[in-house]
């Protein structure tokens, strides 16, 4: 099991990218994060990609991530697609 | 009350100033101005009212254009994500300020600044660069011309960098349009005031931010127990699963009551819109919710309130972008009588992808609409095109000819003030304009709203203290108390939105996820704790809302004082609203009774601390928040009451 997403339900707030950097450095520093997400406003396209710093957030009962997406779509899925075009 | 150098959280530190006509660039610490106002628009009021001169204009060189990224943004305080962006109003003369989300303000946080402050006035189109220190002003001959998109993605391309945050004008802002909005991210727009005016007018054609630093709060496990609160709060907010589940709010229900209260028909012909015509825009299989591919939601936002749109049928099939709101509705439809849902759509992200204000354009432009009806301008002047009401694609087209100054569009673009003195024939009495500024907003049946658009110090605006109902804004009174059509208990609730209106325009948090919404979202508790732990302070809720707010909007009042003739008649609605009558619906027979809003405008000036009679500041209120320098000035130019 690893987190990932549904892309379908992330509205690209990138919250989960500010949470995660808070659990490594107490700071909000998205340079930092394990997460990475871009977004085209244009054409709708949310890109969301978790790299290899990711500790599961070691010491928290849940992923922060996961436990602040309010919009469901961060999970601990087998395996989650990557990028959705609307 | 906040201690000098107490703050040690959340800011970024820096304020970043930039001359156009010389190309210098310095800093200044954000503390010494956000010790007095909490930061965001507060540190913009008080710079423009301290550095800029009487008699300055619009469009002198010494004019301001005014950053302000909230103190919250950047942190992971709900919502917290909005800059206002404060200038001299191409409108009123007074002060201008327009606030918008997005991505922008914590990337120009996490790149180490607050404020932006821009003054003089390029010769060459330029933009202005900012990645952590190295900051730069760039020949933009490349984007000059480029519409919003065309603009992002070339910056995008050229810097090879998809993570930069892009503020910019479009054709409409370079060309001095005066209703032209600066957008961020392609969608989101800073619209009031003709802020895109003012930049098109320094030539500054974009700020292009990246940043790779951090925001450190004072205490991070307290701050973040109360984030986890807060989004506990809102994420479950029915109102919020409501948005990202149905997206197009209620107004896709024809019974909805807000379509009986909040609407404007025909440029203000009527307030009621016919069922058919509501359904044929809204409906849920045929109407705008079909065309909703998705959700969007700014920085650190847990409500998610952006539709994504794309037209999937008829002559604008493929068009896409975010945005469509109760505005949308309100203006581009109800304001020209539009039920296609199709052309709505099209000339809302039409007016994103131009630069162009939308509420201006509904505003201004149906005014166009009614001349053609009644008359007073005929095909000649309108380059042959058909303005009746109902027709979409005619204002469609308009909307382009206003950007480029094409034809008409020339004769628009300088204001429509202006366009009234030339088109004559008392064409000036059907345009619904506030200190200057066209306005959108209701005004015969929600009384409370109308005080708020009447009184707003940025013209004619609805988001400095709008209320609609006892069940979801203000102080709450006990039921039976208030009733929107009604004039009493309306100033207290106007004062109260106002503001914690104030308090998040400097905290940088949307008043969508703050006060305004509902009952269950953010709370003024929510913003002491907000504050407290991540800024080190020890304020109460009594500090923020009879100290800091009130600061804001007296700094904000005394600018127009100074800079301005505006007085308590211009706090008035719109004449047209007090002559003609609401002619059909539940509210047939409604009308502003002058006397009546007169009362409730006293009572509005008393809740501020302002005289009765005038509407002017008063020294002791002026001396009892700290700003006695801004009550010496007042005074020198007999415009305070001691």
């Amino acid at each position: 099991m690893k987190i990932s997403i549904n892309i379908d339900l992330c509205c690209g707030c990138k919250t989960c990218q500010l949470v995660c950097s808070f659990h490594h450095t107490k700071a909000f520093w998205p340079d930092k994060s394990s997460i990475n997400i871009s977004r085209n406003p244009q054409n709708g396209v949310v890109e969301w990609s978790i790299n290899s710093t990711c500790d599961g957030c070691k010491g928290e009962d849940i992923p922060l991530c996961i436990k602040y997406c309010v919009y469901g779509a961060l999970g601990l899925f087998k395996e989650g697609r990557k990028e959705k075009k609307l | 009350m906040i201690k000098e150098g107490s703050i040690n959280g959340c800011l970024a530190g820096k304020i970043l100033r930039a001359n156009l006509s010389n190309k210098k660039i310095w800093t200044e610490p954000t503390a010494k101005y956000a010790e007095k106002t909490l930061g965001g628009r507060g540190i913009n009021s008080f710079i423009m009212i301290n550095e800029i001169h009487l008699g300055t204009k619009w469009h002198d060189p010494e004019n301001l254009l005014c950053f302000g990224v909230g103190s919250l943004v950047g942190t992971m305080a709900p919502g917290a994500c909005r800059v206002d962006i404060s200038t001299i109003s191409v409108f009123s003369g007074g002060k201008g300020s327009a606030n918008v989300g997005g991505f922008w303000g914590a990337e120009l946080k996490y790149a180490g600044f607050d404020n932006i402050i821009i003054e003089g006035k390029s010769e060459e189109p330029v933009y202005l660069y900012i990645n952590n220190d190295n900051i730069e002003l760039r020949d933009a001959s490349l984007i000059w011309g480029k519409t919003i998109f065309e603009t992002e993605n070339i910056l995008r391309r050229k810097l090879g960098d998809k993570n930069i945050e892009i503020a910019s004008i479009g054709p409409a802002g370079e060309n001095r349009v005066r209703g032209s909005a600066i957008i961020i991210d392609s969608a989101k727009a800073a619209g009031g005031s003709g802020v895109g005016c003012v930049m098109g007018d320094k030539k500054l054609k974009a700020i292009v931010v990246r940043g790779h630093g951090k925001i450190e709060v004072a205490d991070p496990k307290r701050f973040m127990k109360e984030v986890k609160k807060c989004y506990q709060q809102c994420g479950n907010e029915p109102n919020a699963v409501m948005m990202r589940k149905a997206g197009l709010n209620k107004y896709s229900d024809p019974d909805y009551e807000g379509w009986n209260t909040n609407i404007v028909v025909k440029n203000g012909q009527d307030d009621q819109w016919e069922k058919e015509k509501r359904i044929s825009l809204m409906n849920a299989k045929t109407g705008v919710p079909n065309m909703q591919k998705g959700v969007r939601a700014c920085y650190s936002c847990p409500i998610g309130c952006i539709p994504f749109m794309e037209i999937n049928k008829g002559k604008y099939k493929g068009t896409k972008g975010e945005g469509f709101w109760i505005n949308t509705i309100m203006g581009h439809a109800c304001r020209f009588d539009i039920s296609d849902p199709e052309s709505v759509v099209k000339s809302w992200l039409l007016t994103n992808e131009l630069g162009l204000d939308g509420d201006y354009v509904a505003a201004g432009l149906s005014w166009v609409f009614e001349l053609y009806e009644k008359g007073i301008i005929t095909k000649k002047n309108t380059d042959g095109l058909e303005l009746t009401f109902g027709n979409g694609d005619a204002l469609n087209i308009l909307i382009k000819k206003l950007a480029y100054r094409e034809g008409i569009g020339d004769l628009l673009a300088d204001g429509m003030i202006e366009a009234a003195h030339k088109i004559s024939h008392n064409s000036d009495y059907y345009l619904i304009q506030v200190k200057g500024q066209p306005s959108l907003e209701p005004f015969r049946i929600p009384k409370g709203w109308s005080l708020a658009v009447s009184t707003s110090p940025v013209a004619g605006r609805h988001l400095r203290g709008a209320t609609m109902g006892s069940n979801r804004y203000g102080p709450r009174p006990r039921p039976g108390d208030f009733n929107i059509t009604d004039y009493r208990n309306q100033a207290k609730g106007v004062v109260w939105q106002g503001k914690t209106k104030e308090l998040e325009d400097n905290l940088g948090i949307c008043n969508y996820v703050g006060t305004w919404s509902g009952a269950n979202f953010l709370t003024l508790d929510n913003f002491v704790e907000l504050i407290n732990s991540s800024m080190g302070l020890t304020l109460t809720k009594e500090e923020l809302m009879d100290h800091y707010a009130v600061i804001g909007r007296n700094l904000e009042k005394a600018f127009n004082t100074l800079h301005t003739n505006l007085s308590r008649n211009d706090d008035l609605p719109p004449r047209r609203f007090i002559d003609e009558e609401v002619k059909s619906g539940p509210y047939k027979g409604f009308r502003i009774d002058e006397d009546k809003y007169n009362k409730m405008l006293d009572e509005y000036y008393e809740l501020w601390g302002w005289d009765k009679k005038t509407g002017m500041q008063t020294r002791t209120g002026l001396e009892q928040l700290g700003l006695k320098r801004i009550a010496e000035k007042l005074a020198e130019y007999g415009k305070l009451i001691s």
